[in-house]
């Protein structure tokens, strides 16, 4: 079974050239920043995108699996902040090694993951509900094991700097970037290359289908829940390593630019369609909007109100996008 | 004969439960702006001490984040029906919390404000502050900074042609601490740069100043939001600014964003791509103070925040039994590599 014959038809002209959108208003973007914009245009400004894109990137790699069998996870960004306070305070307050401690955030935010899941494929709550619900329950556990202290990672300049080097960067070196760069290749093969993947696409095109044809549904979308919770736990690493901190009671408001990436990128919220490369380069976007819109000089109100309004613009893209693929299929 | 005895029961009832109250320990609450920051800590534990000393009853409330506002009403309005004798408050936003003060001098219950205080509160409702006063503080940086040799010698090179770029990073414009620490930066900047050169303010219409060819430019930058991806994304912006020679940031929110933002501050230091830059911060915590120790900041402000938390519950217990309070300022020191260590110094800046 291939990944086409369970998508809405893809492949036709009109639908290639909505998939040209994308990565043109990426361009599009860097250059109108490049122009307008104060100092955007260098090295720099490039290594602090691609910095500011490391936990949203591992959150959107997630959530794409959960999006395309039809779903929503609203607890990433929580999930994450939770994870990486989890592992601060295994090493702070527990007094872990610290290589165990970031040994256990990923398999915090796979428990989560676990939780959403089980909620969803086997409770049957919906996916909005019950990750809603988990997003205030990770956002208070966090407070709760912490004891509402913010947990600090080791700093550059401090003994057990190689935190840093191992997971930011090393001199100038982004190594962040690698893990990125590993994660979306470990999550486009599983996409497109396993079962499971296919599994995905299926679910969400057609949940009944899928069952009636004896797919076990239930399984692999908990597994879906389980795969996007793993990588926000994984993205919780790379935002201690980028941000030091991690404070209790935040984190909410986090998944909303992991979803919009996922959005802009091409994949469904209807489900059953999308690509990891497209979040990819949805992922670059938000990074590339964010950065841009302050280095404008825009007031900090202004570049809000703009990431909404693109937000927004995502979600009617995506709109019409599904318009144009139920016309194809009427006409085909 | 019943209506008697009825009256007797409801006396005696009366009588009981007074004479319970009585003994009852005198309930206060503090409602605070958080408790993540090493500086809440701080406070809080100032705020036992004081309970533990008076031997009072005391709830403390501190919402998630500093943006959570309403968080912050609900709790005030949970801890008004509860009738404390005093309450102590450091509003997140003074006007959200309006009503509740006009509430509380309706019902007779004195308030203490702290911290950032409760500026502009109706007339009767604040009995006494404990604070920092922010923009002498913040003045404080702008004075230390302005001392600095090689600062005084580019702000005297400034041309209308080249301007030189001094910022200030602000997590909001909406808290009182935060935006008087910023005012009161800007206000002592400008008073002092004058003597080198023609001061434009400019980055935010709460602060601007407009001039004509100005040498010399004060840019306010404020995040986004609080959270920490945009200050860091509000640093980026303010680091990247051509000819920036000096920076000021006004809380510790803000300084993890620059921290974020200069590998920890290290890029602030010999051969970091920020070297030259002089930085003032404010607060302490871990990280700051490893920049601070480092020199990549060349010093920092710090509160008293032991003495902020412990001044205002003193004075909510003083208010409560109907002694007379005043206002006082908690104080403010300048920190830098060569004093962090001194004991005078070292007891106020917290981890």
């Amino acid at each position: 079974m291939s990944v086409q014959g369970v998508a809405p038809a893809q492949g036709t002209k009109k639908l290639d050239l909505q998939k040209l959108l994308a990565p043109a208003v990426l361009v599009g973007l860097y250059a109108f920043f490049a122009i307008f914009g104060n100092n955007f245009f260098s090295s720099y400004t490039l290594k602090t995108i691609l910095e500011s894109a490391y936990y949203t990137g591992l959150m959107s790699f997630g959530i794409t699996f959960v999006i395309i069998t039809g779903g929503i996870d609203l607890s990433i960004g929580t999930n994450m902040m939770c994870s990486a306070i989890i592992g601060g305070v295994a090493f702070s307050m527990w007094g872990w090694p610290l290589w165990l401690a970031l040994c256990l955030v990923p398999l915090v935010g796979l428990a989560f993951g676990f939780i959403n899941g089980v909620l969803v494929a086997k409770a049957k709550l919906p996916p909005f509900i019950a990750t809603l619900g988990m997003m205030l329950v990770t956002q208070g556990f966090g407070s709760i094991v912490s004891r509402v202290q913010t947990q600090r990672y080791p700093t550059i300049g401090t003994a057990k700097e190689w935190f840093k080097t191992v997971f930011y960067r090393t001199g100038n070196f982004p190594t962040g970037a690698l893990y990125l760069l590993a994660a979306f290749i470990i999550a486009a093969f599983v996409l497109n290359k396993t079962r499971f993947g296919r599994y995905v696409y299926a679910i969400g095109s057609n949940e009944e289908a899928t069952r009636l044809s004896g797919v076990r549904v239930d399984k692999y979308k908990t597994l879906a829940y389980m795969v996007c919770g793993l990588f926000a736990g994984i993205g919780g690493i790379l935002y201690a390593a980028t941000y030091t901190t991690a404070i209790p009671g935040t984190g909410n408001g986090l998944e909303t630019y992991a979803i919009a990436a996922v959005i802009i990128g091409g994949t469904s919220m209807a489900g059953g369609s999308g690509t990891m490369v497209g979040t990819l380069i949805g992922i670059f976007i938000m990074a590339v909007l964010k950065s841009g819109l302050a280095s404008l000089g825009l007031q900090a109100h202004w570049q809000t109100f703009f990431t909404g309004v693109v937000v927004i613009g995502a979600v009617l893209m995506d709109n019409v996008r599904v318009r144009a693929a139920q016309k194809v299929k009427v006409e085909s | 004969m019943k209506r008697l005895l009825a009256l007797v029961l409801v006396l005696t009832l009366a009588l009981g439960v007074t004479a319970a109250l009585a003994q009852e320990k005198m309930y206060i609450s503090v409602i605070s702006k958080g408790e993540q920051h090493a500086f809440w800590q701080a406070v809080r534990q100032g705020c036992e001490d004081a309970a533990a000393e008076y031997d009072v009853n005391m709830f403390y409330y501190g919402p998630p984040s500093e943006a959570d506002i309403v968080l912050q009403v609900e709790a005030l309005k949970a801890e008004m029906a509860k009738n404390p004798k005093a309450l102590a408050l450091a509003a997140l936003s003074t006007d959200a919390v309006m009503t509740e003060l006009q509430e509380c001098i309706d019902k007779g219950i004195p308030v203490i404000g702290f911290d950032s205080g409760v500026p502009n509160a109706p007339e009767g409702s604040i009995y006494a502050t404990a604070s920092t006063n922010n923009q002498n503080a913040a003045a404080l940086a702008a004075d230390k900074l302005l001392e600095d040799e090689g600062l005084a010698a580019k702000l005297a090179a400034a041309t209308a042609e080249a301007p030189v770029v001094v910022a200030v990073l602000s997590q909001d414009a909406t808290s009182e601490s935060v935006t008087g620490r910023t005012t009161g930066f800007v206000n002592r900047f400008v008073e002092l740069a004058g003597a080198y050169g023609v001061v434009e303010v400019q980055g935010h219409t709460n602060w601007a100043v407009a001039a004509e060819n100005p040498a010399i430019i004060l840019h306010v930058e404020i995040g986004a939001s609080p959270r920490i991806d945009d200050m860091t994304n509000a640093a980026n912006a303010v680091l990247n600014k051509n000819n920036l020679a000096a920076l000021f940031i006004s809380n510790e929110g803000a300084v993890a964003g620059v921290l974020a933002a200069t590998a920890d501050g290290s890029e602030f230091g010999e051969g970091g791509r920020f070297n030259g830059i002089l930085v003032g911060g404010f607060d302490a915590g871990v990280n700051q103070k490893n920049a601070v120790r480092n020199g990549w900041f060349a010093g920092s402000v710090t509160q008293d925040p032991y003495r902020i938390g412990y001044l205002a519950v003193e004075l909510a217990v003083k208010a409560a039994n109907g002694e007379a309070v005043e206002d006082v300022d908690t104080g403010a020191q300048w920190y830098t590599k060569d004093n962090i260590d001194e004991p005078n110094i070292a007891l106020l800046v917290y981890d």
